[in-house]
């Protein structure tokens, strides 16, 4: 790779956004900053949300550059796919963190796993990735739009889980005082284990569609197919153990970020570790 | 009889069929010869029984419109996949240009044990074919013609490619990378009629470097060497189009010890007779797949989503979700559950 490609100083500057916003949030449930008239007044929630948009709009300026250099949106690389989920996943976060108050702290749980993305496409050379045929079908908008709204639930979730579970330590109670109790967290934590159940079965009905017309088989138990189905079913035992027992918030926290890390290595892990006909492979 | 039901319709029931779907799900991962299919049918088939029993019994199923779909359309899922695999049938498929389609070209066939579909039915002829390569001969769209009888003895053309496929009588055909050269060859032998076909050769590009074959002629025990050497004008560093009627190619046969080099309209004398090198044509290759449930299974799971949906967004619409007012603290209980 010679000289910098036209998204990097894009792409840095959208991460270094989503920095800001990471210790602004950070410095928000501190308890050192209790009595600061600006966590008083919320007026850091504002900043936390602001900074979030423009790592938004700056991620949004990096796809579209890269997009006119090599010819084709963020389908193909690793490279391609992480700067995409970090740009839906970060717009969808700030709607929930914008429209539900209650979450807003947890934002120090769910920026730092959105920094695990932001380190590693740091890590990855931004080469031009081949568009093979199977990509210009239009179910594959379908497929990765909803899958996008999945991962975004889940990891809304997974802040929310996490609170549940740094709440049975001292230190945890402190940083989430602002946040309701945990009857409520666990609730709404549930609440988008729902949301993302409806979103993970329409990116399989989606992916069905393209793989069908893609592959010529709706289903093949090939990798990733194996593994998003696992992922659903995870999920549904998820919902079916709350619903048949009554579990301990904690519980409930592991399970939502159990079934995220089956979902991260999905969509992160499976479809590079095999020659999956995802890839283009056929 | 209903309190059988009601135990056949347990929770902790689903929560062990889903256990072992996952489980069968994982052990079928790429489809291993020796993973036998029981591992899906039997949790599936607990799943669609305890799920039968749960819509007949459970009045937070049955009283829930969105859930009822839900969990019906569930039932109608796994009852459709079953019968699409029942039904099903898979298969490869070779046909040069001007080759009419016939179901006995069929290869590498796996059907299930009630496939009845109508494969008589089926006719087209292929067309030639263009197949777009990016730099590094990454392949792109492939454009196949083939020509359909159309009404009042008419033919139509459709351009099948492998995301376009063509569906004849529910059977679906789609291009695959497997495509080649076909030189078309004519035997005349010393006694009898003379035999004109095709030799398909390896798959082009990906073995470019072997193009071969070999034919034994009827009535003659001397087996031909046959070995093409293409001029395609393919290019590694630049974008290609891979296209036969740009394509030429000298053929070169070997009988024993002699070899002859052969352009199109030339021929070579055999003992047994003379083998003239008529043309060069390509060939290509398809998948067929045929599952008559596929349409039904879109909309069923569809449906089944509808329903969630609204069983979901009456849940959602309870209560306001969180904000500030409710973000005071609420006693723990069953006021938790979503």
């Amino acid at each position: 790779m010679n000289g910098m490609a036209a998204e990097q100083p894009w792409l840095w500057a959208g991460l270094a956004a989503y920095l800001l916003a990471t210790l602004v949030a950070m410095w928000g449930v501190s308890p050192r900053s209790v009595n600061s008239p600006l966590v008083t007044s919320r007026g850091h929630e504002k900043l936390v949300l602001g900074f979030i948009l423009l790592g938004v709009v700056l991620l949004t300026v990096a796809i579209i550059a890269r997009w006119d250099r090599i010819g084709h949106g963020p389908w193909i690389s690793l490279f391609e796919l992480l700067m995409s989920q970090m740009w839906s996943l970060g717009l969808i976060f700030a709607f929930l963190y914008w429209r539900l108050p209650g979450l807003r702290p947890s934002a120090v749980i769910v920026l730092p796993v959105m920094w695990i993305l932001g380190s590693w496409v740091l890590t990855l050379e931004p080469d031009v990735s081949h568009f093979p045929a199977t990509y210009y079908n239009v179910w594959k908008w379908a497929h990765v739009g909803v899958g996008k709204v999945f991962l975004a639930l889940l990891l809304a979730g997974v802040g929310l889980g996490g609170v549940m579970i740094l709440r049975t330590t001292e230190r945890g109670r402190i940083w989430f005082r602002a946040m309701p109790v945990d009857a409520i967290i666990d609730k709404l934590a549930w609440r988008l284990m729902m949301l993302a159940l409806v979103f993970d079965s329409l990116m399989l009905i989606a992916g069905a569609v393209w793989a069908q017309d893609a592959w010529g088989r709706y289903w093949a138990w090939d990798s990733l197919e194996t593994s998003a189905f696992l992922t659903w079913i995870f999920l549904a035992i998820g919902l079916h153990v709350r619903l048949s027992y009554r579990i301990k918030p904690w519980v409930s926290g592991a399970i939502i970020i159990g079934v995220f890390i089956m979902a991260f290595s999905t969509y992160f892990g499976t479809p590079y570790l095999s020659p999956s006909a995802h890839k283009g492979v056929v | 009889m209903l309190s059988g039901l009601r135990l056949l319709a347990s929770l902790k029931f689903t929560l062990l069929g889903m256990v072992l779907l996952g489980l069968g799900a994982a052990a079928s991962y790429g489809n291993p010869v020796d993973v036998s299919v029981w591992v899906l049918i039997v949790p599936l088939a607990l799943l669609a029984l305890n799920l039968s029993a749960a819509i007949i019994t459970n009045p937070r199923i049955n009283r829930q419109p969105g859930l009822l779909i839900f969990h019906v359309c569930l039932l109608a899922t796994v009852l459709l996949a079953g019968v699409g695999r029942l039904t099903h049938l898979d298969a490869h498929l070779e046909l040069a240009q001007n080759d009419s389609f016939h179901k006995d070209a069929l290869m590498e066939v796996n059907k299930g044990p009630w496939h009845i579909g109508n494969l008589d039915a089926v006719s087209f002829i292929q067309g030639p074919y263009t197949v777009d390569y990016a730099a590094g001969l990454q392949r792109g769209l492939t454009h196949s013609t083939v020509y359909l009888p159309g009404p009042d003895g008419g033919v139509v053309t459709r351009d099948v490619g492998d995301d376009r496929p063509l569906v004849l009588e529910r059977y679906r055909f789609y291009t695959t990378h497997n495509k080649g050269f076909a030189p078309i060859l004519t035997w005349l032998p010393i006694q009898g009629a003379p035999i004109t076909g095709h030799i398909n050769m390896p798959s082009y590009p990906l073995f470019e470097y072997k193009q071969d074959n070999q034919w034994t002629p009827p009535g003659s025990e001397e087996t031909i060497k046959f070995w093409l050497q293409l001029q395609t004008g393919m290019t590694l560093e630049q974008p290609w189009v891979l296209d036969g009627r740009n394509s030429t190619g000298t053929l070169v046969v070997t009988i024993g010890d002699r070899r002859e080099e052969l352009q199109v309209g030339e021929e070579v004398q055999l003992e047994q007779g003379r083998l003239r090198y008529e043309a060069l044509t390509t060939w290509m290759g398809y998948r067929v797949f045929y599952d008559p449930t596929i349409q039904w299974l879109f909309w069923v799971t569809i449906i089944g989503v509808l329903g969630l949906t609204h069983f979901f967004w009456i849940k959602l619409n309870l209560k306001p979700w969180m904000d500030e007012v409710d973000a005071a603290p609420l006693a723990n209980g069953d006021e938790g559950r979503a």
